[in-house]
């Protein structure tokens, strides 16, 4: 059964015809070409599909396309402004957070969902933030830094 | 020669003005990394890939699609071990969208079997299947969901059998034989002196049996391809470790000339041995070639899970004696191993895990047995280590035993045992240039301080703490035999140089580090060079990816074409302005003749056309050699060392352990990027900690019965160390480039053993299994108030 539905993502609206089972996730990277977004495990476990909705970070491997109808959605692509990076982005760089970069993009959407709602967070508020996003490359101190250093210079 | 979109084709999605304004922007973000410095390596210079990663435009395999692409899946033995008595594609077939049912009929018989180290392995299961998640049939269609759906219309039927689903049921008599080998994979023996008596002889013989699970890689990305016509070649964009054996391979298996096929690596999400072995890749190809259409293959996460490789599941049976003063006398090590249904890696698991049977100390009287069998289980490949994990944490928690029982500090044990420059090892190498002891040195005061200030801490509430060391020490590269890395450095007319190394990245960085041995090699700046790595007619075959070799075999080749080019670029310049080669050099990016300077892209326009001849090429190929027969000669060209130190805090009522702080002293030579050695640490003392508390795959009468991430913990954000701290001592490898050797894989050796050595310093118990989970945990603590 299609559903239609509006979404703003990064900023440009899309009026779509979406199957009622379809994810989000599979919305943005096959029909918007979005693919920044990485879809792996499909539980809502990895957290590489991590994805902005209203501010806040979600699962796009878990939630219905449909369910985001009206929504405003930020990918990984809508970060950057201008051609430049976020001060997170390059703080990423700097430090060393990213490796494989799998699930860079996750971490990015989480960490500046974070730094939105509180801009000076401690190390172990960073912690807390992030734990719904896995990276199996840098045992997570370097994001963990990129994060704080960001917050410091945001 | 590549072009400049070549290059950054490899890593991104942007077209090339849009790749043009973003170096821009790297090249600011670098420029405080090395400012006013004259060289590059040891810089922590943040990797030109990255810059894609951070904005979503990475090119991983999952990301590409092409035009007319159609999209694969392979349909999978639901059984552990059953004879194929039919398959019936034809609904299949006929279902819509689908373009290509691709069954075993249609491989030619010379490329069936495949394989990474044997060819055993059938592209497409034919008569029999070996494991559960085996594919038999792959279908490609227009869509994913069309692939899909046509699964179900595939009629095959089974004849099951009874699976073999442990090491000694593959060796009990009369047990089917899996293989026309037998269930034999490796059988390994390796004496020195007659172990046998120096533990009679011994005034302390500790002994135990440590097991442990099999392990996920569970890299973040699942395997994905897309292959695809390029003209008559037939083009292969693949995340994997080792693009040159799949180009071979796949020649067999398609039939076609070598030169009619690419193999490229995508930018890949992870692989830490995990994709070195063939998933996609002949099916793909073959299915591009019966449609001529691109053909995406994508695994989902639970076929991750059921069909590719594992690290063993091990059982050692360890006895190690020493005299009353701490002096290691003898070992006496037994390990049967589960090498699951085909070959893969096993083969060198187990000669690795021989080798390194003692390693890091010098012990005189040895006797070390190894048996790997097939079972009916998925495959058991390579990961990081490859085994040697599993020994650190048998070998380091009966040292530490040892330890414990004479009253002696876990350092002062490891120091009068450890191996030293000139020490002669179990199989004759005489070693040199090792940092060992340099590594325990680096701990101890901070080992010893931190024991007072838990000791000055009154442990009250059920929460017990304790401290525990570990070491390692591994041999780098290959095991035994030659394995030789090339580089090869070109430059244009105007000043874009192309370093194309052999093996690829894998996500470490090893590009730029590739990047700063050639820069400094060259005397040109490191934002000239693009590395071109992991595309199989563009470089050498320089072997994989793996054992902590990149830095160290590809880093001395590009050292080594790096001043080759520096040497021809020289020639090439006196040549064309006729003047001696004596006045001009090349040196800090800065060319100078007869004392007046003139810029590298002056000098490159100069030279015009004949910078096409400016082929500089480095090829690093150290001489080990082990006998098979007897374990005799040198296996590696060098090893690296470290000593881990592991802050343990258990919950005496829950069984729940913690690691809040963290140590980790290493010998890695000289550091090329130390940024990216401290990530490769940090990296693998994590993953060391998901193997020693919580990750475990389980198996019932042959099934995966975890197959995702909800029911495989993996260490999170909160589960890690609040600190870890990276310390590199002092060791220039003189063997290599620039005093460099390799780090990464090794981190992970002893971080179960410093775990378990915390956890008895703060309850007692000693546990021999990992994951030392909270009911392992409760269990041994039951036991001991029992006891008690």
């Amino acid at each position: 059964m299609a559903v239609e539905i509006t979404l703003t993502v990064n900023g440009k609206p899309h009026a779509l015809e979406v199957g009622s089972t379809e994810m989000l996730v599979e919305v943005l990277r096959d029909r918007l070409g979005l693919v920044g977004t990485n879809r792996d495990c499909a539980q809502g476990i990895c957290g590489a599909c991590t994805v902005l909705m209203e501010g806040k970070p979600v699962t796009s491997c878990l939630l219905l396309a449909a369910q985001a109808d009206g929504a405003k959605i930020t990918t990984v692509e809508g970060l950057e402004t201008g051609g430049k990076l976020t001060s997170l982005q390059e703080a990423f760089m700097r430090h060393g957070a990213v490796q494989c970069g799998f699930c860079t993009p996750g971490f990015l959407m989480t960490a500046t969902a974070l730094l939105a709602e509180n801009p000076k967070p401690n190390r172990d508020e960073i912690r807390d933030a992030l734990r719904g996003n896995i990276c199996r490359c840098t045992g997570y101190a370097k994001i963990i830094d990129a994060v704080e250093d960001a917050a410091g210079r945001g | 020669m590549a072009s400049e979109l070549d290059v950054g084709e490899k890593f991104a999605l942007d077209g090339l003005d849009e790749q043009r304004h973003w170096q821009e922007v790297y090249r600011e973000i670098i420029g405080g990394a090395t400012k006013g410095s004259d060289v590059f390596f040891g810089h922590s210079i943040p990797r030109n890939d990255v810059l894609y990663k951070v904005r979503g435009r990475a090119k991983y395999a999952a990301n590409v699609t092409m035009p007319g692409m159609l999209h694969g899946v392979f349909l999978r033995s639901p059984h552990p071990y059953a004879k194929i008595k039919r398959v019936d594609v034809s609904k299949a077939k006929t279902a819509p969208g689908v373009q290509c049912v691709l069954t075993a009929w249609d491989v030619r018989e010379e490329g069936f079997l495949v394989g990474s180290l044997f060819e055993d392995t059938p592209v497409l299961a034919k008569t029999v299947v070996r494991h559960v998640g085996e594919p038999v049939v792959a279908v490609a269609a227009e869509t994913l969901a069309q692939a899909e759906a046509a699964l179900d219309l595939i009629e095959v039927d089974y004849e099951p059998m009874k699976p073999i689903l442990t090491p000694q049921e593959a060796i009990a008599p009369g047990a089917p034989q899996l293989h026309e080998q037998g269930n034999i994979i490796a059988d390994f023996t390796k004496t020195r002196g007659d172990a046998e008596a120096a533990l009679k002889a011994s005034d302390i013989v500790v002994e135990g049996v440590y097991t442990n699970d099999p392990i996920e890689h569970a890299y973040l990305e699942s395997p994905a391809g897309i292959s695809f016509w390029d003209g008559d070649v037939l083009t292969l964009l693949v995340c994997t470790q080792y693009p040159h054996f799949h180009h071979k391979q796949l020649a067999r298996v398609t039939g076609l000339p070598m030169e009619k096929i690419r193999v490229v690596q995508s930018v890949i999400g992870g692989a830490f041995g995990g994709k070195i072995d063939v998933t996609i890749e002949c099916a793909a190809s073959l299915m591009t070639m019966k449609t001529g259409r691109p053909v995406k293959m994508v695994l989902e996460r639970n076929e991750v899970f059921s069909s590719t490789t594992k690290r063993h599941a091990m059982t050692i049976r360890h006895r190690l004696g020493a005299t009353k003063d701490g002096r290691l006398t003898a070992l006496d090590m037994d390990v049967l191993c589960d090498g699951g249904a085909y070959n893969s890696y096993s083969l060198i698991v187990a000669g690795r895990c021989i080798i390194h049977s003692a390693m890091p100390y010098d012990i005189p009287a040895i006797k070390t047995h190894m048996k790997t069998t097939f079972t009916n289980h998925v495959p058991s490949g390579a990961m990081r280590s490859f085994g040697v994990i599993k020994l650190g944490f048998a070998t380091e928690s009966q040292l530490n035993k040892i330890a414990d029982q004479l009253g002696m500090s876990p350092i002062e044990i490891r120091r009068i045992n450890a191996v030293k420059s000139g020490t002669v090892t179990m199989t004759g190498q005489v070693l040199q240039d090792v940092g060992f002891i340099k590594t325990l040195d680096a701990l101890e005061p901070i080992y010893e301080a931190r024991r007072k200030e838990l000791a000055a801490k009154p442990q009250t509430g059920p929460i017990r703490t304790g401290l525990g060391i570990a070491s390692l020490g591994y041999g780098i590269g290959y095991s035994g035999v030659r394995n030789p890395s090339t580089a090869r450095i070109e430059v244009d007319e105007t000043g874009l140089v192309i370093a194309n190394c052999g093996t690829p990245d894998v996500g470490t960085g090893s590009d730029m580090a590739l990047a700063q041995i050639a820069a400094d090699a060259a005397g040109i700046d490191i934002a000239r060079i693009r590395v071109v790595s992991g595309d199989s007619t563009k470089t050498d075959d320089s072997g994989p990816t793996s054992a902590s070799r990149t830095t160290y075999f590809s880093g001395s080749a590009a050292r080594i074409a790096g001043n080759d080019f520096n040497r021809q670029f020289v020639e090439a310049l006196a040549a064309k302005l006729g003047v001696s080669k004596g006045v001009v050099r090349l040196n800090d990016d800065q060319v100078l003749v007869n004392n007046s300077p003139m810029s590298f892209e002056e000098a490159c326009k100069t030279i015009g056309s004949a910078t096409k001849n400016i082929v500089a090429y480095g090829k690093f190929d150290p001489v080990n050699q082990l006998d098979l027969k007897n374990f005799e000669g040198d296996p590696y060209p060098t090893y690296t060392y470290a000593t881990h130190l592991a802050e343990v805090e258990v919950d005496i009522e829950t069984g729940r352990i913690e690691v809040p702080n963290y140590w980790a002293a290493h010998d890695a030579g000289t550091l090329v990027n130390p940024m990216g050695a401290v990530g490769q640490i940090e990296g693998g003392v994590v993953m060391g900690l998901g193997m020693a508390l919580w990750e475990r795959i389980v198996r019932k009468d042959g099934y995966i019965q975890n197959p995702g991430y909800r029911d495989y913990l993996l260490p999170g954000a909160k589960d890690t160390p609040t600190k870890i701290e990276t310390i590199f001592v002092d060791n220039p490898d003189p063997t290599g480039p620039y005093g460099a050797k390799g780090v990464a894989e090794a981190s992970i050796i002893p971080v179960p053993a410093a775990i378990a050595a915390g956890l008895h310093e703060a309850t007692g118990v000693r546990p021999a299994k990992m994951p030392m989970d909270a009911e392992t945990v409760l269990d041994l603590l039951d036991r001991k108030e029992a006891a008690e």
